[in-house]
Formats: structure tokens, sequence, C-alpha cells
């Protein structure tokens, strides 16, 4: 054992410690199965961008403008069923409850949402070329590319650091349940936010499709 | 090719590579300290291998030609 292991957790409220119980196997370091949904989530991450690919070598316009609906859709309902729906699921639940939520959610989604938000808005940029709409000088454009930096900023500056944050707490031998449950919460709650940039986003691309 | 797709995608890279750096460099820190196990680094290594990959297919996607609308 190592000295930290023989030290309290640092952070974990009385209460939470109390509500967790002994720790168990997967209380301690990275949880079992984290490898195992990692994998998951790579293996569905892939499609998209795999299937990018397949439409543009195969000049497809048919595919290339499922996967941009496809994508833009699941990434949009994922971020509203997050803000809306698990919000308020988390929120029911206790400290001990929402941490193992934490753990399974965070490597289920690791790769999915980066690869959903990529190929959503590569594929995107791709038919609006395709389309001759993509003119840096139309405010509609511009409207687009500002809400799509905001939606990377989120995610770069805000999402993926949180679910790293939240991958090497797990790791820790004294995990900081607290500090794993108080991310996670505010990367659903900032799904919350995306899903509200993505309404915005999706009323520009009406309006591109129609007009 | 499509060069400024392939510059955009270059760019989202660089960032996340910068920013998942600097996380994975805190992590060695705190496995250095005792706090997180190897499994810890190991399975952050393979995470950011895993999203290299991502942004590797969706690069490929800058080297076709778009097709035209119908």
């Amino acid at each position: 054992m190592t000295s930290i292991g023989s030290v309290p957790a640092i952070g974990v409220p009385d209460a939470v410690a109390a509500s967790s119980g002994p720790p168990g196997p997967s209380a301690v370091g990275m949880p079992p199965y984290t490898g195992r949904l990692l994998r998951w989530s790579f293996a569905i991450g892939i499609v998209p961008p795999a299937v990018l690919v397949l439409a543009l070598a195969t000049k497809s316009f048919f595919l290339l403008t499922f996967i941009h609906v496809i994508t833009g859709g699941t990434w949009t309902g994922f971020d509203l069923f997050m803000g809306l729906v698990m919000s308020r699921v988390l929120r029911s639940l206790d400290i001990a409850a929402r941490v193992e939520v934490a753990k399974r959610l965070t490597p289920t989604t690791f790769f999915i949402l980066p690869s959903l938000a990529g190929t959503a808005i590569t594929a995107g940029i791709y038919l609006a070329q395709a389309e001759g709409k993509f003119d840096l000088g139309s405010p509609w454009i511009i409207a687009t590319g500002i809400v799509v930096l905001l939606l990377t900023v989120q995610g770069f500056g805000i999402f993926m650091p949180n679910s790293v944050r939240i991958f090497i707490e797990l790791g820790k031998v004294r995990p900081d349940t607290a500090k794993i449950a108080r991310l996670n919460m505010r990367n659903i709650r900032l799904a919350g936010l995306q899903a509200a940039f993505q309404l915005g986003i999706i009323l520009i691309m009406a309006h591109l499709a129609v007009y | 090719m499509n060069g400024a797709a392939l510059g955009a995608i270059i760019v989202l890279a660089a960032a996340f590579l910068a920013i998942f750096g600097s996380l994975y460099l805190g992590a060695v820190r705190s496995q250095r300290r005792g706090e997180l196990d190897e499994a810890g680094v190991r399975i952050l290594r393979w995470a950011v291998l895993g999203q290299l990959c991502i942004y590797v297919v969706l690069a490929l996607t800058a080297f076709f030609s778009v097709p035209p609308a119908p």
C-alpha cells in the first residue's frame, strides 16, 4: 500500500463517506468496467467520421446529408436529454449514486460526443460548400460560425477537461467523490446550455435549407 | 485537397492536445505523488490516442472532393 492509501479521503464529506459504505474493489482506483465502456464508446464514436469519409469517397450527396443530419440531431438530442432529463434525475440522487452514474457516463460518452460534434460540424461545412451556401460574407453563415465557436469553446474548455478530471479522480487511490459528482453535474448543466445554442443553430440551418 | 477543412481540423486537434496534455501532466504528477495508480495514467494515454484517431479520420475527409448538390 502506498503512503497516500492510508490517509483519509480528502474532500469527501462525512455524509458521503458514510453513505457510500466500505470501499469495495471498484471503489479504489479505476473501476474495472472503465476500459470496457471506453472501448464501446470508441467503437461507436469512430462510425460517424468513417461514414463521412465514405460519403465523400463515393461522392454521395445523399449520404453526406444523412450523416450531417443524424450526427447533428443526435448531438442536439443528447444535450437536450442531459440538460432537461438527466439533470433532474441526478439532482434527485444522493452524491454516492451520482458518482456511480458519473463513473459510467463519463467513459461511455468520452468518444461518442466529440465524434458527433466534430462530424456534424465538418459534414455541415462540406454540405454548405456542395450547395454553394458557404459564403463567409453571409450573416447566416457568420451566425452559424459564432454558435459553432461557442459550442467548441465549451466542449474543449469545459466538457472535455471535466471528463478528464473525472477520469483522473477515478484513478486515484482515494477518489474525491464529491469532486466527481460536482464535475459531472457541471457537465450535465452545461449540456443544457449547449442544447440551447444548438436549438439556435438548428433555426439557422432551417433558414439555410429553405431560403 | 480542402485546405480550409484540413486547417480547421488541425487547429481543433492542436487545441485538444494542448488542453489534454496539461491535464495529462497533472495526472503524471499525481501518480508521482502516489495519488494515482498506473492504470489511471495508462487509460488517459489510450483516451488521447482514441481521440486523435477520430481527428485523423476526420482529417482524411479533407482529401476528398465535395459531392455536388443534385
